[in-house]
Parts: structure tokens; sequence; C-alpha cells
């Protein structure tokens, strides 16, 4: 294969993942929701573009109506939210997630169930690869860079005070007045919407989908983006996607020139697990660490100039 | 006579077999500091709980400002202007000092998920008068050396402080307060006390436990002693310090 065309191609899944970290991020690095049901809201996303665009509507029309399907989904999965704490939570949604996909599977009904659905691409394929990967990139580019700049307004704001609070202690958080049940519902909809319009762009681009490229797997890969690069940091939530990404490639290269004795696509996962420990062992934070609320006045206070004063004080 | 401020009637609350609270009345009226005394596993922070709204009562009626608050939610009591400061601290951690202050802020606009997004201006200003109100405060318990440091950096004794002065920066109608003093170097302890002082004087309310009598009887204008769930006694602090059942239920019969 073309190297060039390999590397825009591994760019455009950077981007679509990159949006899938950052809203991963949104919901458990500021607001501490363990979403591990993340591939859910990625698949509603992906068939709702599949289906809304048979129907022929316009491609933008389609990505924003599979975002907001999958923010209606993302509402749903806040209601167990309000009652569960974290570990039950990641429970629920991980069912959740599975559940989706196999109700997908086994409905022929649904965008051709077990056997996958053909989706138009946005770019008609002009007879040039290159070409398609680049308008590709450039659409990517852009749907990234909204999804990026939301997430750094909201966490440097005072909503993003407001979410780390329920992150750190709702209940004290709710005493100040936080209504945790809204901010929950808010977090999970906007982050599901930002996975859905993911799923949307992978629709397309791959131009064809069926349930077994929605499996939990994606949604631990996920995780460990956002957990590599360091939670409650949205450019550690890229940087994460980035290195996952160049990791799953890699090996995947390194695989063909190697004589392994095991299963190269086992040991692919091994690597991740051992990737996983050796993070939360030696560096919990993430690579970049979590970025405090940043705001105007917070800057005219004084913040960032004397940090490191108060240490020394 | 000053209107009554928190009113609680018959309130009771048990765990399995054991009432922590068992038919606990009493009323807190607008002005001064109110005291509530007792040994040790009494009943206090779980009637403080029940008042605000973390745990529901299995009888009674909670009524804040003549509305009844027992069903309510704790973020829907703190919009009523009842707050509260925890006997542990519950900090936020990971958050800065001065984080933590203006998440207790009332009506941030900001707070609002699409002027965080779209009319960002509209808080700035706001945000600015919060960041000195603060700040004053965090002056006032001796905290403003630490204002970006993490909260989970502090010393026991200095989230004691943040803990109250949260509690301060919410602008509370009626503050309650689970041992304010605890932990905290007696002249800081006084000095808090006469920062509440001051502070009633803006029409701000204190309720608070504290084992610390000293200063607490120096400064409350009215007790309430608590002893196994119950409401034992009630008076200005000379008359419970002339108590003999108040010595009882501190220091065992006999």
């Amino acid at each position: 294969m073309n190297p060039l065309l390999y590397a825009l191609d591994v760019l455009v899944f950077i981007g679509i993942f990159g949006i899938v970290s950052l809203s991963l991020n949104l919901e458990y690095g500021f607001a501490g929701l363990a979403n591990f049901g993340k591939v859910a809201f990625f698949l509603t996303g992906a068939y709702s573009y599949a289906a809304l665009s048979q129907i022929g509507l316009p491609f933008y029309l389609c990505l924003i109506c599979g975002a907001m399907i999958s923010a209606i989904f993302g509402w749903l999965i806040s209601l167990p939210a309000l009652r569960l704490r974290a570990d039950y939570l990641a429970i629920v949604a991980l069912a959740f997630g599975e559940i989706l996909r196999l109700i997908v599977k086994a409905e022929r009904g649904i965008a051709g169930g077990v056997w996958g659905i053909t989706v138009a691409p946005i770019f008609p394929y002009t007879g040039s690869e290159l070409i398609y990967r680049l308008e590709n990139i450039g659409l990517v580019s852009i749907c990234l860079f909204i999804c990026f700049l939301i997430a750094q307004l909201l966490s440097n704001s005072p909503y993003g005070r407001a979410i780390r609070a329920i992150r750190e202690d709702e209940i004290a958080a709710e005493a100040l007045g936080k209504d945790r049940a809204k901010y929950k519902a808010q977090i999970f909809m906007l982050a599901s919407a930002m996975a859905g319009l993911a799923g949307g762009l992978y629709a397309q681009y791959l131009q064809f989908i069926d349930p077994y490229m929605f499996m939990p797997m994606i949604t631990f890969t996920v995780w460990i983006m956002v957990i590599l690069g360091g939670p409650a940091n949205n450019w550690g939530a890229l940087l994460g996607a980035a290195l996952v990404e160049l990791f799953e490639r890699g090996t995947n290269i390194a695989k063909d020139y190697l004589a392994l004795p095991v299963d190269p696509g086992n040991l692919q996962y091994i690597m991740f697990g051992v990737l996983i420990i050796f993070v939360l062992l030696y560096r919990p934070q993430g690579i970049l660490k979590e970025s405090h609320v940043k705001t105007k006045a917070l800057e005219l206070a004084g913040y960032g100039r004397s940090t490191a004063e108060d240490k020394r004080g | 006579m000053e209107e009554v401020l928190l009113k609680i009637r018959e309130v009771s609350k048990h765990f399995g077999g054991v009432y922590a609270v068992n038919g606990v009345s009493l009323d807190v009226r607008q002005g001064g500091i109110w005291g509530l005394v007792g040994p040790n596993g009494s009943g206090k922070t779980t009637l403080f709980n029940t008042i605000l709204g973390l745990y529901r009562p299995d009888r009674g009626d909670v009524y804040f400002n003549g509305d009844c608050i027992t069903n309510l939610a704790p973020h829907q009591i703190y919009g009523l202007g009842l707050v509260n400061a925890f006997q542990l601290p519950r900090l936020f951690y990971q958050m800065t000092v001065l984080d933590n202050m203006l998440v207790a802020a009332r009506g941030h606009q900001g707070d609002r998920l699409l002027n965080s997004l779209f009319f960002r201006k509209r808080w700035q200003e706001q945000e600015k008068e919060l960041i000195e109100q603060s700040m004053n405060i965090l002056e006032l318990v001796e905290l403003d050396r630490q204002v970006f440091s993490l909260a989970g950096e502090l010393s026991g004794g200095q989230r004691k402080l943040l803990e109250v002065a949260r509690g301060l920066m919410a602008k509370p109608k009626l503050l309650l307060l689970d041992e304010p003093a605890a932990g905290i170097n007696p002249v800081l302890g006084e000095k808090i006390f006469m920062t509440l002082k001051n502070l009633c004087c803006n029409g701000t309310t204190f309720f608070v436990v504290e084992h610390r009598l000293e200063i607490l009887f120096e400064f409350a204008s009215w007790v309430y002693v608590m002893d196994k769930g119950s409401l034992i006694a009630q008076g200005y602090p000379q008359e419970i310090i002339d108590n003999p059942t108040f010595y009882e239920a501190y220091l065992g019969e006999g």
C-alpha cells in the first residue's frame, strides 16, 4: 500500500477517535462519569447517519441529526447515572452498549442486521484515493476543531468548575447548589452528541458499517486514549488519541515482519493492558496533567503567575 | 421577637433499630449564633444532615423561612439560602482553594451551559467580583497565601477553615456549622467566632454544633442541648451552664 495514503488514513482515524476521546474526557475527566458504553453512542451516530443518508438527507443534516439522536440516548443513560455509583454506572453503560449492538445485529430491518449496510460517502469517489482522503481529513478536522473548542470553553468556565466539583464530591456540590441531575444529563447529552458525530464521520468514511465494527473494544481503546493522555485535559485527550492510534497501527505493521509464537491480534490486546497498568502505576495523572479552570478573571487575579510563589510560601 | 428562620417539628430519623434523632422540635430565629451541643453520638450531625436534605426524616417536618423543605433536594435548599459546612471537610481536593470558593458562589451566570459556551462576557465581570469576595473571606481565615494551591495540599486545620470559608462564600441566610473550631488553634478558633459575630450584623444567622464549649458559650445567643437523639435542655448560655441536666448528659450520671 502507498505509505502516503496509509498515513492520511491514520490521520482521519486520529481525528475521528480524537473527537470520541474528547467526549469521553468531558464525561470521565471533567465530570467523573465512567461511561463504559461509549461505543453505543458512536454506533448510534453511525447507524443514524447510514439510515438518514439513505432517505436522501444532505450530509450535514445527517451528521447533525445523528449527533442529536445520540444525545437522546445519552440522556437515557444519564437517568441511571443519577442513582448509581461510578462502578455500577460503568457496568450499566457497558451492558447498554452491547444490548444496542446486539439489537442492531439481530434486526435485519435496522440497516441490514448482521450483514451490515453500505453508506454513501460525503465526498463522491472521483478516481483519486488521495483526494478522497484529503477531503475527509478536511471535514474531520473541522468537526474536531469545533468539538475541541466546545470542550475548551466548557472546561475553562464556571460550568467546568461545577462539573469538576461534582466529580470530586457530588454530595458537597449538591449542597452548594449544583443540581447534579441537570449537570450529568447535560454532559452525557453533549458528549454523546460528539461521539455520534464521530460515528457519522466514521460510517461515511468507511462507506460500510456492520455490528462487528462496534465491539466493546472500541470503548476500551478510547478509555486508554483518555487515561494515557491525561484525564481532565483536552490536549491530553487528543494526544492520547494520536498515540493509541499510532500504537495500534504500528503494531499492526510490525506483526507482518515478526514471527510470533502467539496470535498477534491477542498480543496487541495484552500490550494495551500492560500499557494501562504502567500508566496507572507510574503516571496515574496521564501524560498531561489536569488543566485547571482558567478564566480571564482568574488570570487577572494572578492565577498562573503566582503558583510558584505559593508553593514556596 | 425576630422571625423564625428554621423550624423543626417532631423530626425523627433512625438507622436500623437506633433512633439517631427522636422527635426533635426546635426553632432558630433570625440573627445571632445559635448553639447545639451534646455528647458524641447524640444525633447533632444527623439532625443537620436531615435539615439539609441529605437524609429524609422518618417523621416530622423541617421549615425554612416559612417553606416546608422536608422533601426538597439539597441544591434547592441551598437555593433558599440554607447552607452548611460539613464536620469532616468535603472539599474538592483536586481543585484550587479559590475554585473551591467560587463553586459555592450564589447565582453565578457562568454556571449555565449556554453562558459558558456563547456568552462568556456576561459572567466575566461577575467572576471578577466573586474572586474579590473570595479573597476577602480567605484573608479572614488566613488562607490568602494558599489561594492557588490545591485544596488537597492543605493541612487538616486549613481544610476545616476552607470548609467554613466556602460556607460563608455562599452568602447564606442561615449557615449550619458543624464544629467549625475543631482541630483549629484556639486563637484562630476564637477569631472565627468573632468573624461570625460580625457577620450577624449583615443578617446572617448561624446554627453551630461545637464541642469547644468555652468559645461557643461566649458567643452564642441561645443554646440547645441534645442527648441520645432528644432535646433535653435549651436556654441562654448562662442558664445552660447552671443546668444540672446538661452536666449529667456531658459527664455521665452520678
